[in-house]
């Protein structure tokens, strides 16, 4: 069986969110909702200030706090490797989001209806529309309402029912056919590799090889399934370029 | 007339059946801090947990869980209080305490419906939880201890109790008509007074106390685990964590039983029953827990202050210096201030009821700012990714929802005691 | 030993056998890694769990209600 993994090189990232984007079309995600949210962060004081870039997908822990945790089993990881939430039985406790050390849980605090009305763009303005040409963009994509895998389980890719759990999927509904993750492929620097390291020979097993790398937060144990190349870990002193998102979201 | 009412009816004790003009406008006001919950909640049913003031942690900038899992972790620890109360008087015997018993019993009950409540309200689908609970339970999260233990075992186990421990009353109150006849002979169940019957009693409620007592630490301790175990945030891992929780337990749990205990007995006017002798023992014991769980609080602080990792030390900025500085210190001098008038009373040995009332309050005051303190600033602060800080306050939809399973309880109590002897009969009031 | 105290025995010790046998053997396994990580041995293990519970407790009930023979 496959195991899939991801490297990041943050030598290379620049910063420019398009995997942030990419994600968003790719996965339909409620405003406030980054299952792929990249750091701009900054340490150092002023003018001796070194800007950096971290790019944080779910990082698919190999032993994974928030399946532990999860008092039904709607958390769970598959065999290759892949953390999935079943959306159709998470009761929505948000165990799995204290839980998890590296805050990429997003609960769906309202109805999609107006999750989504929150982004607040009417596509029958006739200024909109001489943008879109009358297209009205897909409200979903139909891949996130099937069941994937062997198990044909639900990933919580779908839907973004109101009271449950979701996160980033690795695009497990791209992956099962072969194709790579939307931030993966859409990465203008190509930034993020994806692939099998299962397979010793494989380019990201190779990759991996070539250069020296960490994973996030390797003291607790979770052994994630992202490995970082170049750059390094924040620091205590790494701290956040922009304003904090809770005014937005408000 | 009279004279016929007064021969072929007599009064029931303690005053039930009797409704009071104060009775009436409590239950009316109980009702409506009641009702107002129930509008919040609806709010929240219909709309998603948007109406509340909780918030995705990270990028989200705010708590995910809030005042109901602090008011949930608080509800469990106040049932700590009748069940060892009850399980002490049966297993050393203290008699001095028998007025008391079931009404802890009777607290432990309710505060153990709260709590269960109280963490439904935190779910977007409280009937998928409970049908996904059963189906799909996981022993491996802390959760289900929680829920298993303490909602079902525990809950049960204490009916049990109180209903074994209640029976002779049932009995006896079922001799004289009255409108509760027919509950009190089907509670009954064909009891008879007998030496023998009395013997089985005791056996069985000794038992069950002895069944209960280690469930009771088990119980009490996972919820401890629901954050000792976790690494993910600053402050929770720790092996303390546990023993924490049975102790703030018991705290919050005796100080309860305490203020209960004074207003049943001004309201049943059983002021000869309730002796001042049973407030100070309840007392000494509420003294005992305070001094080790205080002891506990300054090992806590040692912990996160001393050589703290940088998430930590944020952390313990905000609690010592910043956000919840208030809410710390807050907690930190109403336990210090009950621990010291308890000494002093222990000390000179003169016993007042208002002194141990006052003190059962100021445990409380301090157990429900510690119980918010264990679950919100490990959120906010200190997250162990350069996320901006974050903050949360609970809205007006919590706060009411909250009240309303306080009103809820009392409401549960209230009812109680119009329909059953909430202080055990006494052998002279046959 | 008394009718009483055997059908009180019998009661508490099939609770705790169903508590013991579903904790340990019909729920989730104790793992993180695998799908069946997350789905019970057999279901409703946990609702069988907590009947145990009050199977055991309802024991005591029982002793204190029971009027055998009489
Ligand atoms: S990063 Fe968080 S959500 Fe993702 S697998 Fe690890 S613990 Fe779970
Ligand atoms: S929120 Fe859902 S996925 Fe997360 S722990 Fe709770 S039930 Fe499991």
């Amino acid at each position: 069986m496959a195991k899939y993994a991801m490297a990041i090189n943050l030598d290379r990232c620049q910063g420019c969110r398009a995997c942030m984007e990419a994600c968003k079309i790719e996965n339909n995600t409620p405003q406030a909702v980054f299952w792929m949210y990249v750091f701009r962060t900054e340490t150092g004081e002023f003018p001796d200030t070194k800007m950096s870039f971290m790019p944080r997908p779910c990082q698919h822990c190999n032993n994974p706090p928030c399946v532990k945790v999860c008092p039904v089993g709607a958390r769970f990881r598959r065999g290759d490797g892949i953390v999935l939430t079943d959306a159709d039985r998470c009761i929505g406790c948000r165990y799995c989001e204290v839980a998890c050390p590296y805050g990429v849980n997003y609960y769906n605090w309202r109805t999609p209806t107006e999750a989504f009305a929150a982004y607040d763009v009417d596509f029958t303005d006739p200024e909109v529309e001489a943008v879109t040409g009358g297209v009205i963009p897909p409200y979903k994509n139909p891949d996130l309402d099937r069941p994937q895998g062997d198990e044909q389980r639900m990933t919580a890719g779908s839907a973004h029912s109101v009271g449950v759990m979701e996160k980033c999927t690795f695009c497990v509904h791209r992956v099962e056919k072969g194709l790579e993750p939307a931030c993966a492929e859409v990465c203008p620097v190509h930034a993020i590799h994806f692939g099998d390291v299962e397979d010793p020979e494989g380019p990201l097993s190779t990759y991996l090889r070539e250069r020296a790398g960490f994973q996030l937060l390797e003291e607790l144990g979770t052994d994630p399934s992202v490995y970082y190349v170049g750059g390094g870990p924040p620091t205590a002193e790494t701290r956040e370029i922009e304003r904090p998102l809770t005014e937005v979201q408000r | 007339m009279t004279t016929e009412t007064m021969t072929t009816k007599r009064e029931l004790p303690q005053g039930i059946g009797r409704l009071s003009t104060g009775w009436i406008a409590f239950f009316a006001a109980m009702v409506a801090v009641t009702v107002v919950g129930l509008y919040a909640y609806f709010q929240q049913l219909g709309n998603g947990l948007i109406v509340t003031g909780l918030r995705d942690l990270g990028t989200g900038g705010g708590a995910t869980w809030g005042l109901y899992v602090a008011y949930y972790v608080y509800f469990i620890g106040v049932s700590f209080a009748g069940i060892t109360v009850a399980a002490l008087i049966r297993i050393f015997k203290i008699e001095k305490l028998e007025p008391v018993a079931r009404m802890g019993e009777l607290l432990t009950v309710v505060s153990l419906i709260l709590g269960a409540l109280a963490i439904l309200a935190d779910l977007e689908h409280p009937w998928r939880a409970i049908v996904n609970l059963f189906e799909f339970g996981r022993p491996q999260s802390p959760f289900f201890g929680t829920f298993s233990m303490v909602i079902a075992g525990y809950l049960f186990a204490s009916l049990v109790y109180l209903y074994v421990t209640s029976r002779r009353d049932a009995a006896r109150l079922a001799l004289q008509p009255s409108r509760f006849q027919g509950l009190y002979r089907f509670l009954a169940a064909g009891y008879e007074d007998t030496p023998e019957q009395r013997r089985i009693d005791r056996r069985a409620t000794f038992w069950l106390a002895i069944a209960i007592l280690p469930l009771l630490v088990i119980a009490h301790s996972t919820v401890g685990f629901v954050f000792g175990l976790q690494v993910g945030r600053p402050g929770w891992f720790g092996s303390l964590q546990a023993p924490g929780f049975v102790v703030l337990a018991g705290v919050s749990g005796i100080g309860n039983l305490i203020m209960l205990a004074a207003i049943v007995r001004w309201a049943t006017k059983t002021e000869k029953r309730i002796t001042v002798d049973a407030f100070a023992w309840l007392a000494k014991l509420l003294l005992g827990l305070l001094l080790v769980y205080l002891y506990f609080t300054a090992v806590e602080i040692l912990t996160i202050t001393y050589q703290a990792s940088a998430a930590e030390q944020v952390l313990s900025d905000a609690l010592l210096k910043g956000t919840y500085a208030w809410i710390f210190w807050g907690a930190i001098v109403s336990l210090v201030a009950a621990a010291v008038l308890l000494t002093w009373k222990a000390l000179t040995r003169r016993w007042t009821i208002a002194a141990a009332v006052a003190a059962g309050i100021l445990v409380n005051i301090g157990a429900v700012a510690k119980r918010y303190l264990i679950v919100v600033p490990s959120q906010t602060h200190g997250q162990l990714l350069p996320y901006p800080i974050g903050s949360y306050t609970p809205n007006w939809v919590e706060f009411a929802v909250v009240f309303g399973l306080f009103s809820l309880g009392a409401i549960m109590i209230g009812v109680f005691m119009k329909v059953f002897p909430i202080v055990p009969l006494e052998e002279a009031e046959q | 030993m008394t009718t009483r105290g055997w059908i009180t025995t019998a009661i508490a010790v099939v609770g705790v056998g169903l508590m013991v046998v579903s904790y340990l053997f019909w729920t989730t396994p104790a793992c993180n890694t695998t799908v069946a990580c997350s789905n019970p041995r057999v279901p409703f293990a946990a609702g069988i769990f907590v009947l145990g519970v009050l199977i055991a407790f309802s024991a005591g009930a029982f002793y204190s209600v029971y009027k055998g023979g009489k």
